[in-house]
């Protein structure tokens, strides 16, 4: 629309300063929980810190007034459910999770899909699911598979401040009641950890490392109801950048460690096999050479989304013998 | 650095003070909103400055150049050189993967191997935009529409930060005069302003994103999944999210833009009343409509050679249209439908000059095949395309389709069926309360935009892709 230059329109500079100054004050104030969760999902470096030194003492003097509630309401009427919460498993569980022992000579079984009984297969985790959820589609056999995808775009598991996992996870089964869980998540994850006793960890720590395999524990204990359907577990492929790279080695160990602790958890690994777990920008695919990951050197394409679907196939056929065949 | 985001917010109000604070004083206000401009651009990656700042010297030499040179042979050169470095620049960020992969499937298919590297290039962001424009602005000096311009005017008329991103597409001759006069602090052409951005927000976080969320993207990443009703809620659901994107994102640019002083060009005009896909252009994406218009459209002929060459340069400039926003067989189809329609609409017109639709039926017909383009505009490729189109109908179970998301359909039409003047009404309404009222208003909006779009945050805005 061509703004009118109608003199009853114009206001001086100083009044548009005010009118931006009170509209940021309100929108801090009544808004400041998600300031502090914005603050909480940044990069750690000088934004992040100012942020949230800003952001925390608004967000104690607006929940110690009661300026939360209008935006809880509104959060109830858009149909937002809170993603955060303190006290959960996933930030104060203990480690015994892991120390559980899977009874490997037991064979798990489930309901093997039909066309008039199609798997229902939600694919979540963060933005790499997206792709992944597409592909898995058309590399199934026909009629079998019905997928559901929702990605929660940069989140992970370092970082339960800013995205709690086990809070999604509970939501996330609870409204879709799927068969199966394929989770496709880490590449939001190359921050430090917070053990419940308070410990930091780095990535490429020992202690990092079982830390993120008892989230992982955590999150897919959860996914699965305890055992009624079966979770694959997707962490990220190998990285263009070698700093990302050790990261993702250290998550694909953490998860395959996990799998031993939680019966219904599969590891999928598509770091060590595709392209015999060295990084390449493109990828052969059908005897067709394609740009196989974004410009950022971790997510696929779309094209390059068809291998990694197609091991997770692979894997869901084991337990789901009819997806046997493609 | 995207709009909606608490880091945007700060950088905008520190620009926003500096800018009318230094406004009496060109020699500081230009370096400084390049410098804001340059910061905003390189946020995400400063080597994309670099980029930019190639385009911009290689341009700005153009143009003077093309002005000073005595001979035409000397000025039609340096144009070409222009032009053929922003293509080359195009080229090779946005089009070499797709053509290093398909030389290499040919490649491959004779026994040759794959001999070619295939790499992925980061795509800067607005690329498109500020090329076009550097491409504008060489042609209008080699016109004689535009005098040269300096390096810092070039400069900032590529870079300015409200539009580089995603547009609205400027020419010199716009924005130039404006940068060489200084604002007066006195006139801020708030109403308008204060309107644009919080309009735009809501669109983008109620409408768009909420109907990618609830039925767009599901659909479109397994149509096979799903009912008749879903796929046609999907069909034009997918009409309105893109219309409030595009048009949410171009509203917060030019409201931004007004707060600083400056004007720039209209980009939607209610795009979804045109009553001919002639009409729509003229209302949808109108910078890059007249763009197309003046510098592929009418040095391919025009109309001017007859009818058989004007369908013919119709369907280029809709085609190279629909390759501009990608290499991909959907996106040429999505401009081949909307060249074949141009020329339909014009061979009726010059055939049967007296027939006329009634208004309604027009309206019906030109929607509908504007949203038969969208569902190839949209689709990751063919198959899905054609799996929508034939999966159309009202049939089948459709828990997708809700009455708030039919709605948000009806409402993303209906809001452009508002007439201009309540508008105007309501915004000098706003501009004539306190301070304190307008901040009030607009920061309850922020707080509503943000619950609307939850944790999962604003989605990044579609044209950004481009």
């Amino acid at each position: 629309m061509e703004p009118s230059r109608d003199r009853r329109l114009t206001e001086p500079a100083g009044r548009v300063l005010g009118v931006i100054l009170i509209a940021l004050a309100i929108a801090a104030l009544f808004n400041s929980e998600a300031l502090v969760r914005a603050g909480e999902g940044m990069q750690p470096g000088t934004t992040r810190d100012i942020v949230l030194s800003v952001g925390r003492p608004i967000d104690d003097v607006a929940g110690a007034i009661g300026l939360h509630l209008p935006r809880d309401g509104l959060d109830l009427a858009f149909g937002q459910e809170k993603k955060t919460a303190s006290g959960t498993e996933l930030e104060t569980g203990s480690n015994a999770i892991l120390r559980r022992n899977r009874r490997k000579d037991t064979q798990q079984s489930f309901v093997q899909p039909t066309p008039q009984r199609p798997l229902h297969v939600l694919v979540t985790g963060d933005s790499q699911a997206d792709f992944i959820g597409q592909r898995l589609v058309d590399q199934s056999p026909p009629g079998l598979l019905e997928v559901e995808t929702a990605a929660r775009n940069g989140t992970g598991l370092t970082n339960p401040a800013f995205f709690n996992w086990e809070i999604n996870a509970q939501q996330e089964v609870a409204a879709r009641d799927p068969d199966a869980v394929v989770m496709a998540i880490g590449g939001n994850d190359g921050f430090n950890i917070q053990s419940r006793d308070g410990s930091l960890y780095a990535p490429g720590d020992p202690g990092w490392e079982t830390e993120f395999a008892r989230r992982v524990a955590v999150v897919s204990s959860v996914l699965s109801g305890n055992g009624k359907r079966p979770v694959y577990w997707v962490p990220p492929p190998t990285a263009r950048d070698p700093d990302f790279n050790r990261i993702f080695a250290s998550q694909n160990r953490a998860v395959k460690r996990a799998t031993q602790a939680v019966p219904a958890l599969r590891y999928v690994d598509v770091y060590s096999t595709l392209n015999g777990g060295h990084y390449s920008d493109s990828l052969k695919v059908d005897g067709r050479r394609v740009l196989a990951r974004q410009p950022d050197g971790i997510h696929f394409t779309r094209d390059g989304a068809v291998p990694a679907a197609r091991l997770i196939l692979a894997a869901m056929a084991e337990d789901y013998p009819a997806l046997r065949g493609r | 650095m995207s709009f909606p985001t608490i880091e945007f917010a700060a950088f905008f109000a520190v620009v926003f003070v500096v800018s009318w604070s230094l406004m009496p004083h060109p020699r500081a206000w230009r370096p400084f909103i390049l410098a804001a401009s340059y910061f905003f651009y390189g946020w995400v990656d400063w080597r994309w400055v670099l980029i930019l700042m190639a385009s911009t010297l290689v341009n700005t030499v153009a143009g003077q150049v093309i002005a000073r040179s005595p001979s035409q042979v000397g000025r039609r050169r340096a144009l070409t050189v222009a032009i053929v470095f922003d293509l080359a620049l195009l080229g090779v960020f946005k089009y070499l993967g797709f053509f290093v992969s398909e030389m290499d499937q040919a490649l491959d298919s004779i026994g040759l191997g794959s001999p070619l590297p295939l790499v992925q290039i980061v795509l800067p962001i607005g690329i498109s935009f500020f090329t076009f424009q550097g491409i504008s602005y060489v042609v209008d000096v080699y016109r004689r529409v535009t005098p040269p311009a300096s390096l810092m005017d070039v400069a900032i008329l590529q870079a300015f930060f409200p539009h580089i991103v995603a547009g609205p597409i400027v020419r010199a001759n716009e924005l130039l005069p404006q940068l060489r006069t200084p604002r007066d602090p006195r006139s801020v052409l708030a109403g308008p302003a204060i309107f644009l951005i919080v309009g735009g927000l809501l669109k983008k976080t109620v409408i768009a994103d909420e109907l990618a969320r609830r039925i767009v993207d599901p659909v479109y990443n397994d149509p096979a999944s799903h009912s008749a009703g879903e796929l046609t809620l999907a069909f034009y659901g997918f009409a309105a999210q893109i219309y409030c994107d595009f048009s949410g994102y171009t509203d917060l640019a030019i409201g931004l833009a007004l707060l600083l002083g400056y004007q720039l060009p209209e980009n939607f005009n209610r795009p979804y009343l045109a009553l001919s896909i002639r009409d729509f252009w003229r209302r949808w994406h109108m910078t890059l409509s007249r763009w197309l218009r003046d510098y592929l459209y009418i040095p391919l002929g025009g109309s001017r050679g007859g009818r058989l060459k004007t369908y013919r340069n119709l369907m280029i400039t809709m085609l190279l249209g629909g390759l501009w926003h990608g290499a991909s067989w959907t996106f040429v189809l999505w401009g081949g439908i909307h060249g074949t329609a141009l020329s339909v609409e014009r061979f009726t017109r010059e055939r049967f000059p007296g027939f006329r639709l009634p208004a309604w039926v027009a309206w019906l017909v030109t929607f509908n095949v504007v949203c038969v383009a969208w569902v190839f505009f949209r689709a990751p490729n063919l198959a899905t395309a054609f799996d929508i189109l034939g999966g159309l109908g009202l049939s089948g179970p459709s828990p997708l389709v809700t009455l708030p998301l039919v709605l948000l359909v009806a409402a993303a039409i209906a809001i452009q069926a508002v007439p201009r003047e309540w508008w105007l009404d309501a915004e000098a309404w706003l501009v004539a309360r306190p301070v304190a009222v307008q901040g009030l208003a607009v920061g309850a909006i922020i707080v509503a935009a943000d619950a609307a779009v939850g944790q999962q945050g604003v989605a990044p805005f579609i044209y950004y892709q481009f």
